[in-house]
């Protein structure tokens, strides 16, 4: 497994790439952080009315920014995978030491994760169809509201233990 | 001068937040400084989006509530920063990418200020009316100097001629995305008017 990991990890051509060409980490770097910005501004503004900001604004209006959110967070995975198949680059580990040794890589991945389980369950409990119905003025539901403070938490502990991430190299 | 600056980054305080890794220090106000740039950016982004007619069926109005979130925002990037700045003042002093990114921020939140008052002025104006001229070209003012800033605070850690071929490869990039979603937007637009012509 061990083994299987290092090879499907570690590519070679990205980090000859990111090696040859000194502009690919910065433009890596700086869709990143574009990322983020739309995760915040999708996601984040969703959360946000959750939890009782604008509240004037319908939901179903504000469902029009999740996918500019979503978005966001795909090319943050995509810019992540980069730095992470491109380790080699910048520094002389493997991609899988890295992960194995770096407890905020672990974290930042952890995070991730509970924010996925987060939005099952906001799909599962059936809160997705709930807040859809709330008109302008109108207070979302306690459990609605938890699942949103819970995503923004997450969401931002992503983006801290991502900042922590060098760090543990 | 020199002299002053260099007191600055060997204080003990900027000497505490470079010296010490994670908790409470320097990662931390690195946290934070992104915290602050994705509420900023990223909730003024969302009122530019409705001014611009990307995002129509938001309501305009109750977008102004997003400005207190916005505000706190600037001055969490902006505390943060002047921290930030105290650990390496004397290399950023002479670092051109540095004043590029604090001159697209002042011009960034010029344009924040106008689109505000041009977007909320009218304030009779049905919810889903398109917002004015002004309002609509202070909203492009400000998404461009944005990218400006977030570009210029990524490069300001690497050499000028990795900054200038990384500040080419990402505008770009940007100018490819812009039109592949400008495309998406548009079709994503007309879609409506077709299944209602179906």
């Amino acid at each position: 497994m061990e083994q299987f990991l290092r090879t499907w990890l570690e590519w070679p051509s990205v980090a000859a790439f990111i090696q040859r060409f000194t502009w690919a980490w910065p433009l890596g770097e700086t869709f990143h952080f574009f990322g983020i910005i739309m995760l915040i501004g999708g996601v984040g503004m969703f959360d946000l009315r959750l939890l009782g900001l604008a509240k004037q604004m319908p939901v179903k209006a504000v469902r029009k920014l999740l996918p500019w959110g979503v978005t966001g967070f795909v090319i943050c995975v995509a810019t992540g995978l980069m730095f992470v198949t491109g380790t080699r680059a910048n520094v002389p580990m493997s991609p899988y030491d890295v992960i194995k040794n770096n407890i905020w890589l672990q974290l930042k991945f952890v995070f991730i994760g509970l924010a996925g389980l987060n939005l099952l369950a906001f799909y599962v409990t059936g809160m997705d169809s709930a807040v859809d119905k709330l008109g302008p003025g109108e207070n979302a539901p306690m459990l609605a509201k938890v699942i949103a403070a819970a995503s923004l938490f997450l969401w931002l502990g992503v983006i801290y233990f991502g900042r922590l991430i060098p760090e543990g190299l | 001068m020199q002299q002053f600056l260099e007191s600055i980054e060997n204080s003990a305080f900027s000497t505490y937040v470079r010296e010490t890794p994670a908790w409470p220090a320097y990662s931390t106000v690195l946290a934070l400084h992104t915290f602050g740039m994705a509420f900023l950016v990223g909730l003024s982004g969302v009122i530019a989006l409705r001014v611009l007619g990307v995002v129509p069926e938001l309501p305009l109005k109750p977008l102004k509530k997003l400005m207190p979130m916005i505000i706190l925002g600037f001055w969490v990037n902006a505390g943060t920063g002047v921290i930030l700045t105290s650990l390496a003042i004397v290399s950023f002093s002479r670092n051109w990418d540095f004043y590029v990114k604090l001159s697209a921020i002042v011009v960034a939140i010029v344009a924040l200020t106008k689109m505000r008052t041009y977007a909320f002025a009218d304030e009779s104006a049905p919810d889903d009316a398109p917002a004015s001229p002004e309002a609509r070209r202070w909203a492009k003012v400000m998404l461009f100097f944005w990218f400006i800033a977030v570009l210029g605070g990524r490069l300001t850690a690497y050499a000028t001629n990795i900054r200038i071929q990384s500040a080419a490869a990402v505008a770009v990039a940007a100018i490819l995305l812009l039109l592949l979603a400008t495309y998406l937007v548009r079709r994503s637009h007309r879609s409506p008017s077709v299944e209602a012509r179906v």
